[in-house]
C-alpha cells in the first residue's frame, strides 16, 4: 500500500485505516463517511483522528470539523458537542453542523458584534456572552477559511 | 317540491364539506410523513447519546449531577403545555389541555408557585377562556419544531434550574408511541429522572442500525480515554440530553397532531359519505312521492271531469 500523508504532512496511515464518521445532531444525521483522517475542535483546541485511535470520548468546542477522505477536504462548523472514538468509528454529536462552504462571514461577524454587545451584569451573563462570543469567532473563523480555500 | 329541494342543498353542502374534510386528510397525511421522518432522524442521536451515557456509566462514573437530584421542596414550578396551532384534530388539544390544566391545579394545591406556559393557539385560548393566568406562551412550534428554537427553551429552563428560580418543569405532551397509539403525558423533565432516552416503537424499527461497524460487544469493553475528564463529560452530557427530551417532546406533539388530525378528517370524510348516501335515498324518495301524488291529483282531475 502506498504510504500518503494524510494532514499536513502527517503520515499515519495504518494498513487497514478508514475511519468511519458519522455526524448526528439532533433534527438529522447530517453526515455518514468513510474517512482517512477527521481534526475536531475540542474544548481547548485542535484533535486529530488517524485510523487506530484509541478508544476516547471528548467534549467538543465551537470550529472547524475537517474530514479527509481521498483528495477530498469536507468542513463543517460545529456547534458543540461530543466525540466518541471505538474502534476506528468516530460519532459526533452536535446540536449544529453547517457545512463551511454555506457559511457567511458576513452574517459571523453580524452574530459577533451581537454577542459582544449581550449584558454581562452577572458572572452566569457573563459566562453566557463569553459562550457566545466563542461561538461568533469560530464561526467567523471557519467562514473565513472556507472562503479562502474556494 | 320544497322537502325534496332542501334536501337536495343539503346533500350537495355536504359534498362540499366532504371534499374539504378529504383534502385536509391527505394534507396531514403528508405532514405526518414528513413530521415522522424528522422524528426518525432524531433517534441517530438519541442512540448515539444513549451509548455514550452508558459508556460513561461504564467507566465507573457515579452518575450524579444537580439536574438529576430533586429538590426537597418545590417552590417554583413550570407547566409547559404543548397543544396544536389549529383546530379539526379529534381529541388532540383537548386531551393535552384537560391532563395540563389537572397538573397546573395538583401543583397549585400542592403550595407550589407556579408558571404555566403554553405553546399553540389552541391552548392560549383555553386557557384564556379559564382565566388561567399564562407566563409565556408560544406559536411559533408548528409542525416543524426546530432544535434551535427549542434550544432557547430549554437553556431558559437550565439557567432559571441553576439559579434556583426553578425547581420542577412538568411538559404536558401527546406521546407517540406507534402510529396508532397516542397519549396524553405529563413528563417532569426537571428534575431529570433518568439519562435513559426511550425511543418510539415505531421510530426505532424505522431506524435500527446503532453501530455501523457492528461491532456492538467489542465496543463494549473499549475503555476510553477521557478529555477532559468523565466528570466534564457527564456535565455536559446532561442537560445536552434534557435538551434532547424537550426536543423529543416537541417531535412527538407535532407527530401525533398530524396523525390525529389525519384520524378526525378520514372518518369526517367517512361519516360524510354516509350522510350523502342517506340524503340521496330520502332525496329520490321524497321526488317519487311527489310525482306519484302529483299523478293521482291528474288522475282525480280527470276522473271528476268525466262525471
Amino acid at each position: 500500500m502506498v504510504k500518503q500523508p494524510l494532514e499536513d504532512g502527517v503520515d499515519v496511515t495504518s494498513p487497514d485505516g478508514v475511519l468511519e464518521v458519522m455526524v448526528v445532531t439532533p433534527e438529522a444525521t447530517v453526515l455518514k463517511t468513510p474517512a482517512q483522517f477527521v481534526a475536531l475542535p475540542l474544548y481547548d483546541g485542535e484533535i486529530g483522528i488517524a485510523p487506530g485511535r484509541a478508544p476516547m470520548i471528548g467534549r467538543l468546542g465551537f470550529g472547524e470539523l475537517r474530514l479527509r477522505e481521498g483528495d477530498r477536504t469536507v468542513r463543517y462548523y460545529v456547534d458543540g458537542g461530543f466525540v466518541e472514538v471505538s474502534s476506528n468509528f468516530v460519532s459526533v454529536l452536535t446540536s449544529r453542523a453547517i457545512p463551511a462552504e454555506k457559511l457567511d462571514p458576513a452574517v459571523a461577524e453580524e452574530l459577533l458584534a451581537a454577542a459582544r454587545l449581550k449584558p454581562t451584569g452577572t458572572p452566569e451573563l457573563m459566562d453566557l456572552r463569553d459562550r457566545q462570543v466563542t461561538a461568533a469567532r469560530a464561526q467567523l473563523r471557519v467562514a473565513r477559511r472556507a472562503k479562502a480555500a474556494h | 317540491m320544497a322537502k325534496a329541494r332542501a334536501l337536495d342543498k343539503r346533500r350537495k353542502s355536504i359534498k362540499n364539506i366532504r371534499k374539504i374534510t378529504r383534502t385536509m386528510e391527505l394534507i396531514a397525511t403528508a405532514r405526518f410523513k414528513q413530521a415522522m421522518d424528522r422524528a426518525g432522524a432524531a433517534t441517530a442521536y438519541t442512540e448515539r447519546i444513549t451509548a455514550l451515557v452508558s459508556d460513561l456509566a461504564e467507566s465507573g462514573l457515579e452518575l450524579s449531577h444537580p439536574l438529576l437530584q430533586g429538590r426537597e421542596t418545590t417552590k417554583n414550578a413550570t407547566v409547559l403545555v404543548l397543544s396544536a396551532n389549529r383546530g379539526l384534530c379529534g381529541g388532540y388539544n383537548g386531551n393535552v389541555l384537560r391532563a395540563g390544566n389537572e397538573r397546573f391545579g395538583e401543583l397549585q394545591r400542592s403550595g407550589a408557585n407556579v408558571r404555566l406556559e403554553v405553546s399553540g393557539k389552541r391552548g392560549i385560548s383555553y386557557f384564556k377562556f379559564r382565566s388561567i393566568p399564562m407566563s409565556e406562551s408560544y406559536t411559533h412550534f408548528e409542525d416543524k419544531p426546530r432544535f434551535e428554537e427549542v434550544e432557547l427553551l430549554a437553556n431558559r429552563y437550565l439557567e432559571a434550574y441553576a439559579a434556583g428560580e426553578l425547581d420542577r418543569l412538568d411538559v404536558v405532551y401527546t406521546r407517540f408511541l406507534n402510529v396508532s397509539r397516542q397519549i396524553a403525558t405529563v413528563e417532569t423533565l426537571l428534575p431529570l429522572a433518568s439519562l435513559a432516552l426511550s425511543t418510539p416503537e415505531g421510530a426505532k424499527s424505522a431506524k435500527k442500525e446503532p453501530d455501523a461497524r457492528g461491532k456492538p460487544s467489542n465496543r463494549r469493553s473499549a475503555t476510553y480515554e477521557f478529555l477532559p475528564s468523565a466528570q466534564a463529560i457527564l456535565e455536559e452530557v446532561v442537560p445536552a440530553s434534557f435538551r434532547l427530551k424537550l426536543f423529543k417532546c416537541f417531535l412527538d406533539a407535532a407527530v401525533s397532531e398530524q396523525i390525529a388530525r389525519m384520524v378526525a378528517m378520514k372518518s369526517a370524510t367517512e361519516n360524510a359519505d354516509d350522510i350523502i348516501h342517506h340524503l340521496a335515498m330520502s332525496y329520490n324518495r321524497a321526488r317519487q312521492s311527489q310525482i306519484t301524488g302529483e299523478l293521482l291529483e291528474v288522475m282525480g282531475g280527470v276522473e271528476a271531469l268525466k262525471n
